[in-house]
């Protein structure tokens, strides 16, 4: 079978630039950056698909491609079964539960039930409050979830933070973490089975490029 | 489905000779936790071999979803196949709590040897168990698995467990499909449930696995006092089409015919509807005494194949009017029914 291992990376936004950056220290470099679903790379083996990250998961479950780049988060939410495969240690970010600055909340133990909470991660948010016992309305808002307080959609919010840059701007304080994550390269269980030395290959140029830094 | 088919092994075959052979072709409905929209009714083929734990019975499963496989017609077939009852007791003999355990398993099913590696150091695992458990999780072929055994006789259950497997890869030569049966320590799904091997079938061209199955030697007693050992395996139907697919190749169509009767004389049109029915087709009467002509274009609309026209005897030709071709042609009947491949 002589099928080219697919990769995808996302098509846009913070993770693209070092995606494509680590696939070029292992050796494989994208040929096709601009406007391209699907390029060629200087491996033979290899092509890479971009894609939006938040669907590469699924991508990678059902096989779509072979090999995806994404955040630990985003497989979270997914609730992808996948293998991942290295943790390639950029994309680093935090989902918390923040609340308003002038909220008498200080601790998640604190949270009232049927409290309202905004988030682009419904699956890790629901898991989360029922793994505490704590019955909660998950809103599911697809970006901007910051605003929901100041608007009065939510009480509270779980969202993404890198710095708590955006947080502190929208004056909201964080009260508990939900999850650490890093972007990892994923990859689909099947084909890890057929292409396991070349996987295998890669992953030992990828750790070699990180450790070259 | 399993289950079902153990509760009927229970409660309607209790002294049904052993070895018993099950088989089913059934939809299953599946309540899932999971908050993705997936489909909870799905048809699914399986099998059931209850009352024997030998490696023959193991290896009679692996040989007939490998050669069930074929059979449908798909190529670059594999099996990997893992051990749940070797993990599990792995995990006991390196005294790990429930914490643990998850761990682990979940370091094995991500194949994560660098984590697992580091978790093993940080838990301080006994060297040979540690030695035995990157061993086992870098091993791809049956026969590798063999090579490996722990001193002491504290370990005596772990290498009855190894040795078993080397008798199972034995049996799997005799049966020559060694080479399609891989190792893979970290198959780990239903854990709890699966006391032996346990294992997944899938070809390249799909990423997903077309189903798999494992010994389950503690389950059927559950539904009663029988306590039976059994082994099995279920494929979906669904992802078998899905690798047909994908792998170019043709699914047969072997669809039936649709045929309406029209005809001024009843008796003769219910009798070549009968003799159509026989003959595998699927055939109709004309019962409005609507016009040939509107015959003909009801039969476009209900994706009919032919209108056929008879008159007084079956024993002379017949108008058939192709509804696909819109053409018509006479024949005799009993030609007609032989080119829809029917019998006579």
């Amino acid at each position: 079978m002589n099928k080219k291992i697919r990769i995808a990376i996302p098509n846009k936004g913070r993770l693209k630039k070092p995606a494509i950056e680590a696939l070029g220290q292992a050796g494989i470099e994208v040929l096709e950056e601009e406007r391209a679903y699907v390029s060629e790379t200087s491996d033979p083996r290899f092509e890479v698909i971009f894609a939006r990250a938040n669907d590469i998961p699924v991508y990678v479950q059902y096989g779509a491609v072979d090999l995806g780049v994404t955040g630990h988060d985003l497989i979270q939410e997914r609730e992808a079964n996948v293998l991942e495969l290295m943790d390639l240690e950029f994309g680093k970010c935090t989902l918390v539960v923040a609340v308003p600055e002038e909220s008498t909340i200080n601790s998640l133990g604190e949270v009232p039930a049927l409290t309202r909470v905004a988030t682009g991660f419904p699956n890790i948010t629901r898991k989360f409050f029922e793994k505490m016992g704590k019955q909660v309305e998950v809103l599911e808002v697809s970006g901007t979830a910051e605003l929901a307080p100041k608007l009065g959609l939510a009480q509270i919010i779980v969202d993404l933070t890198s710095t708590g840059e955006t947080l502190k701007k929208n004056k909201l304080k964080i009260i508990g973490t939900v999850l650490e994550s890093t972007t990892r390269l994923a990859c689909n269980k099947i084909a890890y089975r057929t292409f396991e030395k070349q996987i295998n290959e890669l992953i030992a140029r990828m750790r070699g490029g990180m450790e070259k830094e | 489905m399993t289950a079902p088919v153990a509760r009927i092994v229970t409660t309607r075959m209790p002294s049904a000779p052993e070895p018993i052979r099950l088989f089913y072709v059934n939809n299953v409905f599946r309540y899932s936790q999971s908050y993705l929209k997936r489909e909870r009714e799905f048809c699914q083929a399986g099998v059931e071999l209850v009352g024997c734990n030998t490696p023959e019975a193991d290896g009679e499963m692996l040989a007939l979803l490998i050669s069930s496989l074929k059979e449908v017609g798909l190529r670059e077939v594999r099996v990997d196949l893992g051990y749940a009852s070797l993990l599990k007791d792995l995990m006991n003999a390196a005294v790990l709590d429930t914490q643990q355990k998850a761990s682990v398993q979940g370091l094995l099913a991500c194949r994560d040897s660098v984590g697992l590696q580091q978790f093993m150091e940080q838990n301080s695992f006994p060297s040979d168990l540690r030695d035995a458990f990157l061993e086992l999780s870098r091993c791809r072929r049956l026969d590798e698995v063999s090579s490996i055994s722990l001193s002491g006789s504290k370990y005596d259950k772990l290498n009855k467990q190894l040795d078993s497997l080397t008798e199972l890869q034995k049996t799997l030569v005799d049966y020559e499909i060694d080479d399609l049966v891989f190792f893979d320590f970290s198959l780990t799904k239903k854990i709890e449930y699966y006391t032996g091997i346990v294992f997944e079938a899938s070809v390249p061209n799909l990423g997903l696995p077309l189903g798999g199955g494992g010994r389950y030697d503690n389950f059927i007693e559950k539904f009663g006092k029988l306590k039976l050992p059994a082994t099995g395996f279920a494929l979906e139907i669904g992802k078998l089409l899905q690798a047909l697919n994908a792998q170019g190749s043709e699914i047969p169509d072997d669809t039936k015919s649709r045929v309406i009767v029209a005809s001024k004389f009843r008796d003769t049109a219910i009798e070549a509807v009968k003799v159509l029915r026989e003959g595998g087709v699927i055939a109709s009467l004309e019962i409005t005494g609507r016009s040939l002509e509107k015959t003909i274009e009801y039969a476009k609309l209900t994706e009919t194949d032919y209108v056929v026209s008879v008159v007084s005897s079956l024993k002379s030709t017949v108008t058939v009017y192709d509804i696909k071709t819109n053409a018509s042609r006479n024949v005799m009947f009993e030609t007609f029914l032989k080119e829809l491949g029917g019998r006579c």
